[in-house]
């Protein structure tokens, strides 16, 4: 299957006749624009021949903005009005960003919304922050290809929420862009690989950034992408491998290592020592520190493989995972793509081949991959080409209800197929109960307090019945944006309610990131409290059961069967206000043991007074 | 009897959901099968390479990406059919999954909660299954590990095939044989997924 020929050389339309598309990676660290010319993929370079533009703007008095090398260099003497990694704030509002502000040096305006930033030019958005930086990379477009681009893919990471996705999208069009659509930065990297290999499989595709690790799991088949599964680390990256190798120059060669100035300059030595070292076996490396003799150090490619190689390993977890949800055995993967700049490191692409047995695909520059996949398909959609892709989803993080006891019932796991819907049942707890109230999370783990709330609502107008003869009906439905709609309804009578869960500021990557490792660092720890919640609830059902029955027919027991019961009773109430789940659940079993004849003698009572007064003819039916 | 276009009027082919002649999406039809929502026969033996390429083939041209600028019914209706491929897919490519689904068709409740499981010796194999791997797991067997994912393997595969006997002909006329055969591949499956967390985590630790 041709999956996005376009390279047929007489076939390619007339320069003048094809259609202006960019693609466009705007990317945490650094951003790049790619177009097809001459039908082939291709990135644009700047002025001084640089293709990548450092994600950094700076805001000078007077109106005047500088973005990209000018502005990074500033970085440290005007930490206000230089604004990197903006990628980090798109879409999330004051409060998600908290725990960031201790690593941002910005001044961050309080308010309701998205974050702001206080600013030499006055109070910016992330969005405007990110236009200035795709108006940069639009000029260069324009320059290059002699005029205005119809329109724009831009990339996004897969784990972008809608309200990520939707700053991405204004800061393009703040900044003149027509945006095509935005596409996931793993199925970007695979579709540049499809366009060499002409190939269909399962890709993984991994992604060592900056700050960040992504594995993506990609089915490709007759011109479909299918997103199997996705994982990841959003505070791992080439700069710990960086502070790995600084933290170890600091200890040889001595030096205040709580002086940043110092820090700083040893972790720029740092990172020229491990590019170079990505083509020679042999570097020196000359601190001085303040105050001391220089120290010169010889380092070699092994011993800066060894210093990084607890942070490699630390991408294996993920990949791990990202199989499991998928599905599959490492040899059904048929192909590796590498993605980010710090997977150049030798030991990087060594531990993927170790990992996944097998060579991964380079032959793409890592830093360069994701603009040309984004180019190849922007070309597609202004029409340059008749093949069109298709992008299937998956959910991120699953989805669930909140539970008696403060547990978490999943509806949704997470990396299933959007759009979706499932439904479950759920029933009432109390005898004559009239309300349920539905709390809606997204996460991980077992426990309520431990996933992030998206939603409440209540279903209100329940007939009053016994606990659990309620049938709730709670239907969860993600459409293909990945945008959540909960209904729940009663089944007998049709009762009903729903809200729409549009998280205008839901989770950001690293909290993602955070909430799918705690799931696995704290798997066992969850399944001792879920026992525990699971026998408090069965007990509490179980005494409140014990108390409706006595307080309607107490009469029909026995003074020795009231005293066992009774007795049973304390026990239970004393197992309940312990955290032994064991013991709760005997006591629990004890007191239904001891109820037995109550339960037998009110059962024949219920039944002598449903028939009272009926002829033997009528309960024929 | 072909269902028509509700547009065009044109015949409509299976599933009923494009109509290949005017290209209008159709309304989301409930009653269909998750088979008939992917045009296949309803059987158990079945090729989930082609039941994947079909539903993809599927998906390409009714998944709401396609419809995003069209007015708000047919994306109502787009989005059902793609939600209804994407359950299709989901049940139908897994042994277990379409083998109960089958068995619902007919009436039957095989992993139902109503369903206690009644057979002695499938309750003696699981608690022997996992005394195994918990012995396992506190030796840090991995070989060991690995030998009891391919014997739990092996024993999944025989009973797909015991399934696909059972199942040859439908509706199926030996349901309680069958249903057992369910349950018994449910708790494997359920197996094989602690091996793989166990495994995982001993792996990362």
């Amino acid at each position: 299957m041709a999956l996005m020929q376009i390279a047929e050389p007489g076939m390619a339309a007339e320069p003048h006749q094809r259609r202006l598309a960019i693609g466009i990676d705007l990317g945490t660290t650094h951003s790049l624009v790619a177009s097809v010319l001459s039908a082939v993929p291709t990135v644009m370079r700047d002025h001084e021949g640089q293709y990548l533009l450092p994600s950094v703007v700076r805001y000078l008095g007077g109106g005047s903005v500088h973005v990209g090398y000018p502005a990074a260099a500033a970085a440290g003497q005007d930490p206000h009005n230089t604004i990197a990694s903006v990628k980090r704030l798109m879409g999330r509002g004051h409060g998600d960003v908290q725990t960031l502000a201790g690593h941002l040096p910005y001044d961050l305006v309080p308010g309701e919304g998205m974050v702001r930033l206080r600013t030499v030019a006055g109070e910016k958005s992330p969005v405007e922050v990110s236009a200035e930086i795709l108006r940069v990379l639009k000029e260069r477009a324009v320059e290059t290809l002699g005029g205005e681009p119809e329109g724009a893919v831009i990339t996004v990471p897969a784990y972008f929420d809608e309200a990520q996705r939707q700053a991405t999208k204004d800061a393009a069009r703040l900044a003149g862009l027509n945006v095509l659509r935005l596409l996931a930065e793993p199925t970007a990297a695979a579709v540049a690989y499809g366009l060499d290999k002409g190939s269909e499989g399962i890709f993984a595709i991994y992604d060592l950034g900056g700050g960040t690790f992504d594995i993506s799991i990609l089915h490709l088949q007759a011109g479909v992408f299918e997103v199997l599964a996705t994982a990841g680390d959003s505070a791992l990256g080439g700069d710990d491998m960086d502070h790995a190798l600084a933290e170890w120059l600091m200890r040889e060669a001595g030096g205040n290592a709580s002086d940043p100035l110092w820090r700083r300059r040893v972790l720029q030595q740092a990172r020229t020592a491990k590019e170079a070292l990505s083509a020679v076996d042999e570097t020196l490396i000359v601190l001085a520190p303040s105050g001391r003799a220089a120290h010169e150090i010889i380092l070699s490619r092994g011993q800066l493989e060894s210093l990084m190689q607890p942070v490699i390993q630390r991408t294996l977890p993920a990949c791990r995972r990202a199989l499991r949800d998928a599905g599959l055995k490492l040899d059904e993967i048929d192909g590796v793509v590498l993605v980010g700049g710090a997977t150049r490191v030798p030991a990087v692409r060594a531990m993927v081949e170790e990992f996944f047995r097998q060579t991964p695909l380079t032959d793409i520059d890592p830093d360069q991959v994701v603009a040309l996949g984004a180019a190849i398909q922007a070309d597609a959609l202004v029409g340059n080409q008749r093949e069109d892709l298709l992008l299937m989803d998956v959910l991120p993080l699953s989805l669930g209800l909140e539970t008696m006891g403060g547990l978490v019932e999943k509806i949704i796991p997470r990396n299933t197929p959007i759009p979706v819907a499932r439904a479950q049942e759920f029933t009432t707890f109390k005898d004559g109960q009239t309300a349920m109230s539905i709390h809606v999370l997204q996460g991980e783990r077992d426990l309520v307090q431990d996933c992030r709330s998206l939603a409440r609502f209540s279903l209100r107008g329940i007939p009053p019945m016994v606990a659990g003869a309620a049938r709730i009906l709670v239907t969860f439905q993600v459409d293909a944006d990945g945008l959540l709609a909960v209904r729940a309804e009663e089944v007998s009578t049709g009762v009903r309610s729903e809200v729409v869960v549009k998280p205008s500021y839901g989770l950001d990557d690293e909290a993602i990131a955070r909430m799918l490792q705690d799931s696995f660092a704290h798997g066992a720890e969850d399944v001792v409290r879920r026992r525990l919640s699971e026998a408090k609830v069965e007990g509490e059902r179980v005494r409140e059961a014990l108390r409706t029955a006595l307080a309607a027919d107490a009469d029909l027991l026995e003074p020795a069967e009231r005293e066992a019961l009774d007795k049973a009773g304390a026990a239970l109430a004393a197992a309940l206000s312990g955290t032994d789940a064991d013991a709760i659940t005997h006591a629990a079993e004890a007191v239904e043991a001891a109820a037995e004849p109550l339960v037998q003698r009110r059962m024949d009572s219920a039944l002598r007074r449903a028939i009272a007064g009926r002829s033997i003819d009528d309960l024929g039916d | 009897m072909a269902d028509s276009c509700f547009q065009c009027g044109a015949e409509l082919g299976a599933p009923p959901a494009l109509c290949a002649s005017c290209g209008a999406v159709q309304p989301f039809r409930a009653d269909l099968s998750l088979f008939a929502v992917a045009g296949l026969p309803e059987t158990y033996d079945l090729d989930v390479q082609a039941l994947r390429a079909r539903v993809l083939a599927l998906q390409k041209g009714l998944h709401p990406d396609r419809f995003a600028q069209a007015e708000p019914t047919v994306r109502r209706h787009s989005l059902e059919w793609s939600t209804r491929l994407n359950e299709a897919l989901a049940i139908l490519r897994d042994p277990l999954r379409r083998a109960d689904y089958l068995l619902q068709r007919q009436g039957v409740d095989a992993l139902g909660e109503r369903v206690k499981v009644a057979d002695p010796t499938l309750l003696m194999t699981q608690m022997i299954y996992r005394e195994r791997l918990e012995d396992l797991v506190a030796a840090r067997d991995m070989t060991g590990m690995e030998a009891l994912r391919q014997e739990a393997d092996t024993a999944g595969a025989h009973l797909v095939q015991r399934l696909r006997g059972l199942l040859a002909t439908l509706p199926c006329t030996e349901p309680e044989a069958a249903g057992s055969a369910v349950r018994e591949l449910q708790f494997l499956d359920k197996l094989l997924g602690e091996i793989d967390r166990s495994a995982e985590s001993l792996q990362n630790a």
